[in-house]
């Protein structure tokens, strides 16, 4: 295990954990609930961590990415559903990023938003065609790294830490009305799915496949997982908390993504906003790369086409056009007009219909002998395996309900 | 798994990835080719690879859909040019010495063959 290799990893994952939903939602989650929702964010972040050192496990041992083998143990039938659900999944959230990145680069250049939108997806398909794989997921995932001025915010106006330490513990706060209730079981829904994306199974498992990981890689990807997305997952509550301290008792509803960057603004000032936008900026674009390329990843995996970007893009040349072709779909999306934060909320309402599909077969993988030998899942993961395959099962019953009971959150 | 050993149909071998020699995915067992009678031993006698193979897999309208944007192609690979069975089937010839990666190639013919690191 080289220690380089592995911090980088590391960091990647953490400048690539946040992307345009855990933004929005996180913000709006304390800006509303004030700390109570912190733990559903906790939750969920162990959630992603055993699925998805599951499906690098996977990657490293059996050599083969999910969807691979997804078809082979569903069927041709019930996989080719489970392909188009995240097909469609993906591509919405997708667009939600490219629009997220087209707003965020509208606040820093005050162009036209539409104008860019067009220019980013050029833009983001010219950086997939020509860095090489291991450096696309590095850089947007490093320079991502400067949301870490919106912790450092939290620092800086000294949040009260016990009302933080204490939104860790799961709870529902006391005294809500039933509308509150319902809108606070829609943003804890929300929440699960957006920091357990589908996309990212994917797009982490075809990544150990494209750097070429074996067992010798597994106790990286155990440490990636778990240090990488567990920071993330921290970087994500900082946004939450901020919003808690400083929105929430001033009644300021962050509908815009751009408002979690005045977090920073706030104690540092100009430069405190430009570094946070720049963070979110390359964590969004990173986002927006990942969901096209799981995409890509998915179709070409399921009908056992050439694929990857460790290749170069005439060598696996249906998997290239398909993850431009992708691009395009989703820029098509955002120049409808269509507000972003309502594909968003598709994004995730989408999201959360699918995870059931995505985690059954990774978990039935994962746990096969025949394929794992003694690397299937031990006791520890087939518990936590099955019982958050559980629990997003139950939040995708849940969601259209709630989506549908409170407006999209909105009350 | 070795191909002359015995084979359970669906789960060890359908829909799984199949790899060329070259170590490069060249499609999905989509479907499997059996020899012999009722009554008699059935013997696996080629792989079934491309949108063709999957009727009878699929209802009707879903097959009418296939045809319409995938056409309804079928590459027979010959049981006798599998290396091993696993999590993938991994042949052990080129693709193309199978009629395999004729779609690659004329996708290949849409793409330029430059600016990448």
């Amino acid at each position: 295990m080289n220690p380089l290799e592995l911090t980088l990893g590391i960091m990647t994952a953490v400048g690539g954990f946040v992307d345009i939903s855990e933004l929005v939602f996180a913000a709006k989650a304390g800006s509303t609930f004030g700390y109570a929702l912190i733990w559903v964010f906790a939750f969920a972040t162990i959630g992603i961590i055993v699925f998805s050192e599951m499906s690098g496990r996977v990657a490293a041992v059996a050599k083969q990415p999910v969807f691979n083998l997804m078809r082979h143990r569903l069927g041709l039938k019930l996989g080719l559903v489970t392909l188009i659900a995240s097909v469609i999944s993906s591509l919405i959230t997708c667009a939600a990023e490219v629009g997220g990145v087209a707003l965020i680069l509208n606040y820093l250049t005050g162009a036209p938003y539409l104008i860019l939108a067009v220019g980013l997806t050029v833009a983001l398909i010219a950086s997939i065609w020509v860095i090489p794989f291991e450096w696309i997921e590095r850089s947007y995932g490093l320079l991502g790294l400067f949301m870490v001025v919106i912790a450092a915010a939290l620092v800086a106006i000294h949040p009260p830490w016990h009302q933080i330490a204490s939104g860790f513990v799961p709870q529902v706060p006391k005294g809500l009305t039933t509308k509150e209730l319902l809108t606070f079981g829609y943003f804890a829904v929300a929440i699960v799915s957006a920091v357990m994306f589908p996309y990212e199974v994917y797009f982490y498992s075809s990544g150990g496949i494209e750097e070429g990981w074996s067992i010798k890689d597994l106790l990286t990807n155990r440490l990636t997982s778990i240090v990488g997305m567990g920071l993330g997952s921290l970087l994500a509550i900082s946004i939450l908390a901020s919003s808690a301290q400083l929105f929430g008792p001033t009644n300021i509803d962050p509908e815009i993504p751009g408002t979690a960057a005045l977090q920073a603004a706030i104690p540092f000032g100009k430069w405190g906003l430009i570094l946070a936008l720049l963070g979110m900026f390359f964590a969004v674009a990173g986002a927006a790369v990942e969901t096209c390329l799981a995409n890509a990843y998915s179709i070409a995996q399921f009908f056992g086409w050439k694929w990857g970007r460790h290749k170069k893009p005439w060598e696996a040349p249906r998997f290239t056009i398909t993850w431009i072709a992708l691009f395009i779909a989703a820029l098509a999306i955002v120049l409808t007009g269509v507000d972003v934060m309502t594909l968003v909320e598709f994004a995730i309402l989408f999201s959360i219909l699918v995870l059931p599909l995505t985690y059954l077969p990774l978990l039935l993988l994962a746990g096969d002998r025949k394929f794992m030998g003694q690397y299937a899942n031990g006791a520890i993961a087939k518990v936590l395996g099955w019982f958050y395959f559980a629990v997003v099962g139950c939040a995708a019953i849940a969601a259209l309900p709630l989506y549908f009971l409170t407006s999209g959150g909105n009350g | 798994m070795k191909p002359d050993g015995r084979i359970k149909l669906v789960s060890e071998l359908l829909d799984l990835p199949l790899i060329d020699s070259e170590g490069r995915y060249c499609g999905v067992v989509d479907d499997v080719e059996l020899d012999g009678a009722a009554g008699k031993t059935l013997r696996p006698t080629a792989l079934l690879v491309g949108p063709g193979a999957y009727s009878g897999r699929m209802p009707g309208w879903v097959m009418a859909l296939v045809r319409l944007l995938a056409g309804s192609r079928i590459t027979r690979v010959p049981f006798s040019k599998i290396r091993t069975i696993g999590s993938a089937v991994e042949l052990e010839v080129p693709g193309e010495a199978v009629g395999l990666n004729k779609s690659e190639d004329r996708a290949e013919r849409w793409i330029p063959h430059k600016g990448a690191l």
